[in-house]
């Protein structure tokens, strides 16, 4: 794997988009495919972006609190 | 009850929320989220090699919302994140063990649950949010269209379905992410903020 090709999966693994799995947490396919480093520098990568997307939310929100609430109003929340 | 942008300092009791989490106010439990994740990722980080630590932070929020209505505070502040720290480490040791990828790690795991307390974290501050936004105003048209994508879906669309709307490769699309965000780190560090201090 070269660095460009590592660079598009840590991106990809930082990502707040999970797509549901029955019965099992669901784990992003690139962050499969990262080696132990990568997966790391991807953990790394997830708290900057993060920061940056609260820092440009009106409401201080970044994509994981809010795609948390958006399975919390469309009924998946399990209340 | 409409919150608004989280504006209190760090260090203080995030269960002035608990009433309205516990009551069903989504909005409320946006709030509280807002300065609960930072510490309940950073209690992660020993797993970031061994599990998907951003699906365990959205499944550890999905439970606490669950069982919001059923915690009591005690004589410490922050029961609920507390409680957060444990359901945390908790599902990444079980999702450690489920990926077979156990061994020593566990004993790595942090005690930041059973400490003293945890430390919240503030929302980003206005000066912060400023800068960013100003960064965010000049970054070249590809790879603001690809940040824009990611944070109008919040995680609601995979980044493939992203790159079709805006017509571009799915390794496209991500090479832009990539450059967005280190254009951003460039830019704020241009103006004093450094990242990786600001997230200890």
């Amino acid at each position: 794997m070269n660095q460009r090709e590592r660079e598009i999966l840590i991106e990809a693994a930082a990502s707040a988009q999970r797509a549901p799995v029955r019965g099992a947490l669901p784990v992003h396919p690139a962050w499969y495919d990262l080696d132990a480093a990568g997966r790391e520098e991807a953990f790394e990568v997830t708290r900057e972006l993060r920061l940056m997307e609260a820092a440009l939310d009106p409401d201080g929100q970044s994509t994981t609190v809010r795609a948390v609430l958006s399975r919390i109003r469309a009924g998946a929340g399990g209340r | 009850m409409t919150t608004g942008a989280p504006s209190s300092p760090s260090g203080d009791d995030l269960d002035r929320y608990l009433p309205a989490v516990a009551s069903g106010d989504a909005d409320a439990f946006g709030a509280w989220m807002a300065h609960a994740e930072r510490p309940v990722r950073d209690s992660l980080q020993s797993f970031a090699a061994r599990v998907d630590t951003e699906s365990v932070v959205q499944e550890t929020f999905l439970r606490i919302w669950q069982v919001a209505p059923r915690v009591r505070t005690d004589a410490k502040p922050n029961a609920l994140l507390r409680l957060a720290l444990r359901i945390g480490r908790n599902l990444a040791i079980s999702e450690t063990r489920r990926l077979r990828t156990a061994h020593a790690y566990q004993n790595r795991v942090g005690v930041a649950a059973d400490a003293s307390g945890p430390q919240t974290a503030g929302p980003p501050d206005p000066m912060l949010r400023r800068v960013i936004a100003g960064c965010r105003e000049r970054l070249p048209a590809k790879p603001a269209q690809a940040l824009g994508a990611r944070l109008d879906t919040a995680g609601g669309q995979a980044d493939r379905a992203l790159a079709d709307m805006l017509g571009m490769r799915t390794n496209t699309f991500l090479q832009n992410l990539t450059r967005a965000r280190k254009l951003l780190a460039a830019c704020l560090a241009e103006h004093g903020v450094d990242l990786r201090a600001e997230l200890g």
